[in-house]
């Protein structure tokens, strides 16, 4: 797709996969920071990456496996919280302990059996072995998510203000979670390969933490959000192909390090402290 | 009998997998217009039944009505004309919308999938906002506001709805004596003007200038629910808790 801009075929399929994982990522982590459903968002990265590791030890399809477990523990977090009479939180977190566990246990199997280098690529990413397929799967996913933000804004943003006022006001709260469940599955299972089971989490939070430093509303952190997401995976590609380090990594420490700066340089935080100041002086 | 435009026959309510219903063989019919105060100790179980009324809960037994349909099976349809101030909110300084943005929010229902909010939505926005006289808050940020400022405004949201029938858990809570008064004033000129109001309060220093409707629960069932002219509300109240 980009391919003339970017005359080389690796980086090109490489920068693609990159930018449509962020844009679609940097998108779905304000939906899921604001919800406050960050655990369900990181459970159900974890459900993805338990479910490549049993497709890739069956010799099943990857992907396919991977949407499976990150559905898998959508659909079963409900059920479970009912018969278990506990908090949400308390089965989110035995969940995630449970994937990672099935995870780790099909890894060292397969490093066991010698698959190990294979085997890796679901726990740190390999974005260089992606198929075209892949990328153009990715591209439609990303495309998804910004057509379901603009259609739904207005149910969406109902839900993120509070989920009982939503439901009064006549919103279908529940088809629409389900819907935005289903979203962050696909994502989650199609961006794992890229950037790995481990590291998927910090495109699922981070940018949004980053744009929620400089944006007040919920429209800005929508558009702020893919913005610095893409813009931070860019460049980390870009560095990462001229100094050949490994792509997903440095991205997810530039992450870190943009989010560290932003933090600092917030308005918000210089709002705060010269009120502060004000305070005192009186 | 007369149209009600609340009724519950015999309603039995639990919340989701607990062991025991909350509200058991509940009895209620609510005439359009009425103001009706819900009263009892804690425990008693005034907020579900508003939850129940708004179709929020599952009903073990009996039937809701509103308007004379079943809430449960015509949920989405009936919500609309429902407003519920909620009691228990929490809006930190991080919640990204303006005090505008919550109230449109109210009219999102109405408007159904895939349409934008036009001008008449904004013209019901502007109303709610000077009815509660918060129109200078209209560009602040929900978050930033005080508690009793944040209760005003989700009062406006419900009034941006233009529901038929509003109900409201503990709307005096966060409110100074000036501000209750004056948000039981306009809970009356709403009524006044045909809405049915029923408010869960603990708070009888401000009541309506009019007759009331008075329903005490004790223990999941109503033990007394009568008129009650306004100067009698909190005696009526305190003696039937205390029996």
């Amino acid at each position: 797709m980009l391919e003339f801009l970017i005359p080389n075929n690796m980086v090109c399929h490489a920068t693609e996969a990159m930018l449509f994982a962020s844009i679609g990522c940097g998108i779905l982590a304000v939906l899921i920071t604001q919800m406050k459903i960050s655990s369900i968002g990181f459970t159900m990265a974890h459900g993805a990456f338990a479910g490549a590791a049993v497709g890739m030890f069956f010799g099943l399809n990857i992907t396919l496996a991977a949407v499976v477990g990150s559905i898998l523990i959508a659909f079963l977090l409900g059920p479970l919280s009912d018969k278990a009479r506990m908090p949400v939180d308390t089965i989110l977190g035995v969940l995630f302990g449970a994937m990672m566990a099935v995870a780790i246990f099909f890894y060292a199997w397969m490093v066991q059996l010698g698959m190990g280098y294979d085997a890796s690529a679901l726990m740190f990413g390999s974005v260089l072995s992606l198929y075209r397929e892949e990328i153009y799967g990715l591209a439609f996913i990303m495309l998804l998510v910004i057509v379901f933000v603009i259609v739904f804004y207005k149910e969406i943003s109902s839900m993120i203000f509070h989920m009982k006022i939503a439901e009064i006001s006549g919103i279908k709260t529940r088809p629409m979670m389900y819907i935005l469940l289903f979203m962050i599955a696909l994502m989650v299972a199609l961006t794992m390969p890229i950037v790995g089971g481990l590291l998927l989490y910090v495109w699922l939070v981070t940018p949004a933490a980053i744009a929620y430093q400089f944006c007040g509303t919920l429209k800005r952190m929508m558009i702020a959000s893919p913005v610095i997401a893409g813009s931070i995976s860019l460049i980390g590609t870009w560095v990462a192909f001229t100094f050949n380090l490994p792509i997903a990594p440095l991205s997810a420490v530039l992450f870190a390090l943009v989010f560290l700066v932003a933090v600092i340089i917030s308005p918000k935080r210089r709002i705060a402290r010269e009120k502060y100041g004000a305070v005192k002086k009186e | 009998m007369s149209e009600a435009i609340v009724r519950l026959t015999d309603v039995t309510t639990t919340y989701e997998g607990a062991a025991h219903p909350v509200i058991h063989g509940i009895n209620l019919a609510v005439n359009p217009g009425e103001f009706v105060i819900v009263g009892g100790p804690n425990g008693a179980g005034k907020t579900t039944l508003l939850e129940t009324i708004a179709g929020l809960l599952p009903v073990v037994n009996g039937s809701v009505e509103i308007c004379g349909e079943d809430i449960l099976k015509k949920k989405n349809q009936l919500r609309k004309k429902l407003g519920y101030v909620i009691q228990n909110f929490d809006f930190d300084a991080y919640t990204p919308f303006t005090v505008e943005e919550v109230l449109i929010m109210a009219r999102f229902g109405l408007l159904g999938l895939f349409k934008r909010p036009g001008e008449e939505d904004y013209a019901a926005v502007d109303t709610a906002l000077s009815t509660l006289g918060i129109a200078d808050l209209r560009k602040s940020h929900i978050g930033k506001l005080s508690g009793g400022q944040q209760q005003k405004v989700l009062i406006a949201h419900n009034l941006a709805k233009k529901p038929e029938i509003l109900l409201l858990d503990e709307p005096f809570s966060n409110l100074d004596l000036a501000t209750r008064e004056h948000v039981c004033d306009v809970l009356c000129r709403i009524a006044d003007l045909g809405v049915t109001i029923i408010i869960v309060s603990h708070a009888f220093d401000a009541l309506p200038k009019r007759d009331v409707r008075v329903v005490v629960m004790k223990s999941g069932e109503i033990v007394l629910n009568k008129i009650t002219p306004p100067e009698c509300v909190q005696q009526t109240v305190r003696l039937t808790s205390e029996s």
